[in-house]
């Protein structure tokens, strides 16, 4: 891990995940990499924590999944954005921004 | 930024609580698919986490790394397939049922695989949690259930009046029970009820049953609802309204009146008289005296009728005893207070009839009442649940030291596990699932145990006069105090080896040998703790067992004043067969003439008692020259017995002279005392001559006897007044038969009986037992304590040698190698011995240090509960400690002898 890769933190991977999932249905290993590259690098998900998670969020009913086909014929799991989930990430994402709100006036204080 | 820094992101507004609900909806959806669909979703995540290294593989391929390369680098990505696949499914919803559900099956696997092993444990936990809920079902039956068929009995208070350090007697006359309840304001009731032998008569067999005079309110303060008919109505308790009605118990209808439907109304006859029917009690109900069966209720006031007495009506005669129901929210205390007050304004009133007993009041909850038997249980039942706790600690801590020994086997097991990705958590888990499966089982055993065991307290009651009861059976308390012994001990005698197991790094184990593992086990102070602690505790248990033995055995040499071998007892009663004073001496007369002519009789006396048995009577006795201190309890011990009295029972009269047949009611009054009475009422005085009077005769001291002891054997001499029977003589109290014979005095039961039959065909013949079995009742509660603690100890100790064997064996084996070296190296088979021993040597000691320290701590508690031995005795701690350290090192001899056998080539090569 290079330094500049952080840990999420706690309660922010379901954010980023469904995050990457509100551009259409994707497989594990895609999520993966997109969090990567949407985070420039910064994130890096580990899949001992990224399975657990989708397992988590499917049975809360925010995303769903499927067998399929991956671009070179390979068999995987697809998951997309319920309704449910959509809704999930938009209040997650108005909760963070307040939170980032409070945060950087608390550090500007003083 | 540490992952471990959480945000308190909690929602708030009404919004959530609808999506909540969803999300419940959902997650409950999944918690069922996931309990039911459990194989195909374990392919599906195998499948997902396969097809994702595939994709990993692929794409380290493109790439452009070698193909063994890329795999690797795959690998190494993904953190392990079986860990991911773990991780998954602890995400799962009801995951933990899931893994209950798993770790069940394997803690009923592994114990079925060794069930020895399982057979040990489950027993040692069945012993020691049986001690402890047989005793409970006790407690529970007797204390903490006083009154049987009577719920809610935490309000209720028995009132007690004066000198405390006595033997509990009825404390109150009727006009002073019935001024105080009339004026109370913190009891919401007082009930008084006079207990006592009646006469079913009237019918083809007359029978002795229990019964009780009782005041109105008796069945409504105490909340008993008839099965039949009614109880007594307000206008039945009053003066002269009094009316000839009973309710009648349970057992009585059944076995008298075959369960008659009809039987309210008709008219049954008690001590010669006709009583009306009211009603029939519940059958559980048996009157509210603690371990006593009253089968009769009749309103107090018809005491004329049943005894012929008028006691009622006087202020002076105590005979009543009260209970009282308080009102809500009032203490013990504030009552207690309360009627203090209002008997300081009785005695002023009446101070004439208040002389002769302190009137100081006080309250008892029903647990400790001093009337019935809970007086006596409530010291020793606590006392006995103690040991029984000591007893199932250290059967915990010998369950512990053989789970121990055997988690030790299982360290590659428990690496493999953790390899495999199973957490620290988990693995504590499953160790205490299988503790406490065991737990459950022994519990499970325990209470098999137990159904049998809660009825052997009944087993210690020796036939009596009493009518003694005991309906101790393992009831819901009893269950539920099981269950949670059972999970509690399991968790204490599981955490230590599962806390321990869990802690070992993996690659330790994995890599080194399993014997050097147990090298440094066989060290383990854990282990080495727990060995200690199973001889300490067993040394206590033992330490108390052998007091109370002891104890036992001073009470039964100590002298009791009379020769109880050789002499048969046998009672009647007169007054319900119709006999008057005149008539029942003369009948008496005629008793003694007879019996003293059978064969094989010595000599032949009566009396109104029968030595410890609690059936002597006491009377108030004025005394010539004593003053009595104000409030002093004069009520004396008085025994009215035949002429021969003191020949028969072997009490020798030590100046005077003893009854004889001259002493009849047209003589002179005379009476014998004790020297127990000499010292306490004329020390240093002669007593020869000397008067003392009841109040209405006055008689005049004839002779003085030797010390014997009618009520305990434990209890200290008390001063008795004997008088003789044909002067003396009282119908409506029961007369004893006492015959010294030369032979069995059970043999010549038949022909006593044959005698009395031929007298009065229609008298009952009842109690006929040699004195040595009735007498039992005196070393009642002494016996129930040795045999109690007698077998908990007994049990400790096999428990200790067993635990002390198991692990001196066990590490004596993992040394193998060790010893086959020192012998190759020339060891002597003595010096190997002695290697062996002395680690159990220095367990044994250790044990019996602490285990002394704790036995000189404990057994203070004992203290009142002794006769005749020092708590701290000498004698009983020296032995107890030698016969725990012989079994100790005979349990550490086997070990060594058989490590002194060793082959050094084959404990090489084993490795």
């Amino acid at each position: 891990m290079s330094p500049e890769q952080t840990n999420l933190l706690q309660g922010t991977l379901d954010m980023v995940i469904l995050k990457a999932l509100r551009l259409g249905e994707m497989h594990g290993l895609g999520i993966s990499r997109r969090i990567e590259q949407i985070s420039q690098g910064t994130f890096v998900v580990k899949s001992g924590s990224l399975f657990p998670a989708l397992r988590r969020m499917q049975e809360e009913g925010w995303i769903s999944s499927a067998w399929g086909e991956s671009e070179t014929n390979r068999r995987a799991k697809y998951y997309r954005l319920t309704k449910a989930g959509v809704k999930q990430l938009e209040e997650e994402t108005a909760k963070w921004e307040r939170i980032v709100l409070g945060i950087s006036r608390t550090l500007e204080a003083s | 930024m540490g992952a471990d820094c959480a945000w308190d992101l909690a929602d708030s507004g009404g919004v959530v609580t609808k999506k909540r609900k969803l999300r419940w909806l959902s997650r409950a959806v999944s918690f069922f698919r996931n309990v039911t669909g459990r194989q195909k979703d374990e392919l599906d995540i195998a499948a997902e986490v396969s097809a994702h290294l595939d994709l990993l593989i692929e794409e380290k391929l493109r790439s452009g790394m070698k193909p063994d390369e890329a795999e690797r680098a795959a690998q190494i990505e993904l953190g392990g397939v079986e860990q991911v696949k773990e991780q998954v499914r602890d995400a799962r919803t009801g995951e933990w049922l899931d893994a209950l559900a798993r770790d069940c099956r394997f803690a009923l696997r592994i114990s079925r695989k060794n069930s020895g092993f399982t057979a040990i444990v489950v027993l040692t936990l069945a012993l020691g949690i049986a001690a402890n809920t047989t005793v409970l079902s006790w407690i529970s039956a007797t204390l903490l259930n006083p009154i049987p068929g009577v719920a809610h009995t935490r309000d209720l208070v028995t009132v007690d009046r004066g000198d405390r350090s006595g033997y509990a007697t009825p404390p109150f006359s009727y006009p002073d029970l019935r001024d105080l309840s009339e004026r109370t304001q913190t009891f919401a009731g007082l009930l008084g009820y006079h207990d006592d032998y009646m006469s079913l008569t009237g019918v083809a067999k007359p029978e002795r049953i229990y019964g009780a005079l009782t005041t109105a309110n008796y069945f409504d303060l105490l909340g008993v609802r008839p099965i039949l008919g009614r109880t007594f109505l307000p206008e039945e308790g009053t003066p002269r309204g009094g009316s000839a009605v009973i309710v009648i118990g349970y057992a009585v209808w059944q076995n008298h009146f075959a369960g008659d439907p009809q039987i309210v109304g008709k008219t049954i006859q008690i001590n010669r008289h006709p009583y009306t029917v009211i009603g029939v009690a519940p059958r559980d109900f048996t009157g509210c005296k603690t371990g006593l069966r009253t089968d009769l209720w009749i309103p107090l006031l018809m005491d004329r009728d049943v005894w012929g007495s008028n006691r009622p009506d006087y202020r002076g005669v105590v005979w009543l005893n009260a209970l009282g129901k308080l009102r809500a929210g009032v203490t013990k205390n504030q009552a207690e207070a309360e009627l203090n007050l209002l008997m300081q304004g009785i005695v002023e009133r009446f101070p004439e009839d208040h002389r002769d007993r302190s009137n100081e009041i006080s309250l008892d909850p029903l647990w400790r009442s001093p009337f019935g038997i809970n007086g006596y249980l409530y010291k020793i039942l606590p006392m006995l649940l103690g040991l029984a706790g000591v007893l199932l600690l250290l059967a915990c801590a010998n369950v512990a030291s053989l789970l121990l020994v055997r988690s030790v086997g299982r360290r590659r097991e428990i690496a493999i596990r953790q390899g495999m990705g199973a957490s620290r958590k988990q693995i504590i888990r499953q160790f205490l699932i299988e503790s406490l499966l065991l737990g459950l089982l022994g519990g499970t055993a325990a209470i098999a145990i137990t159904v049998w065991t809660s009825r052997s307290l009944i087993a210690f009651f020796p036939p009596s006069s009493l009518p003694l009861t005991n309906d101790a059976h393992v009831d819901q308390r009893v269950l539920f105090v099981t269950i949670a012994v059972s999970v509690l001990g399991a968790i204490i005698f599981g955490i230590l080896p599962a806390l321990r197991s869990s802690s070992t790094p993996v690659q330790s184990v994995l890599k080194e040998e399993a014997t050097s593992v147990s090298l440094t086990l066989h060290k383990s102070r854990l282990l080495s703790g727990l060995v200690v602690a199973q001889i300490s505790l067993s040394l206590v248990l033992l330490v108390c067992a052998g007091l109370f033995t002891r104890s036992l055995q001073k009470a039964q040499q100590s002298d009791p004043g009379f020769e109880a071998n050789h002499l048969l007892l046998a009672s009647y009663e007169l007054s319900p067969a119709g006999y008057t004073r005149a008539t029942g001496v003369a009948f008496n007369r005629q008793v003694l003439d007879r019996l003293s002519a059978l064969p094989g009789v010595e000599s032949v006396t009566l009396a109104d008692f029968s030595p410890l048995s609690f059936s002597i009577h006491s009377d108030y006795l004025q005394i010539e020259g004593y003053v009595p201190q104000p409030h002093e309890w004069m009520e004396i011990s008085r025994a009215i017995v035949g002429p021969n009295y003191f020949r028969t029972l072997r009490t020798s009269v030590i100046s005077g002279r003893e009854f004889t047949e001259a002493d009849s009611p047209e003589s002179q009054l005379v009476a014998v005392v004790n020297q127990a009475f000499v010292d306490r009422y004329w020390p240093g005085g002669n007593a020869i001559g000397k008067q003392v009077t009841d109040g209405r005769d006055r008689f005049t001291i004839v002779g003085v006897a030797h010390n014997a002891k009618y009520r305990l054997l434990t209890s200290p001499t008390e001063p008795v007044i004997y008088l003789p029977m044909y002067q003396a003589f009282r119908p409506t109290q029961d007369t004893t038969i006492h015959l010294r014979t030369t032979g069995d005095p059970r043999t010549i039961a038949p022909s006593v009986e044959e005698t009395i039959h031929q007298l009065n065909r229609e008298l009952p013949l009842f109690n006929v037992n040699p004195l040595s079995v009735t007498m039992q009742l005196g070393t009642l509660f002494g016996r129930v304590a040795a045999t109690f603690a007698g077998s908990f100890g007994l049990l400790a100790m096999l428990l200790a040698a067993v635990g002390i064997y198991g692990v001196v064996a066990y590490s004596t084996r993992q040394r193998a190698r060790e010893i086959g070296i020192r012998m190759a190296l020339g060891a002597e088979k003595g010096g190997i011995y002695r290697l062996v021993l002395d680690q159990g040597l220095r367990l044994i000691l250790a044990g019996l240090v602490v285990g002394t320290a704790l036995a000189v701590a404990f057994t203070r508690l004992l203290k009142a509960q002794l006769f005749g031995v020092s708590e701290t005795d000498a004698i009983t701690f020296a032995s107890v400690g030698l016969l725990l350290a012989v079994v100790a090192l005979v349990a550490c001899h086997i070990p060594a002898r058989r490590a002194t056998r060793v082959d050094p080539m084959v404990a090489l090569r084993h490795e």
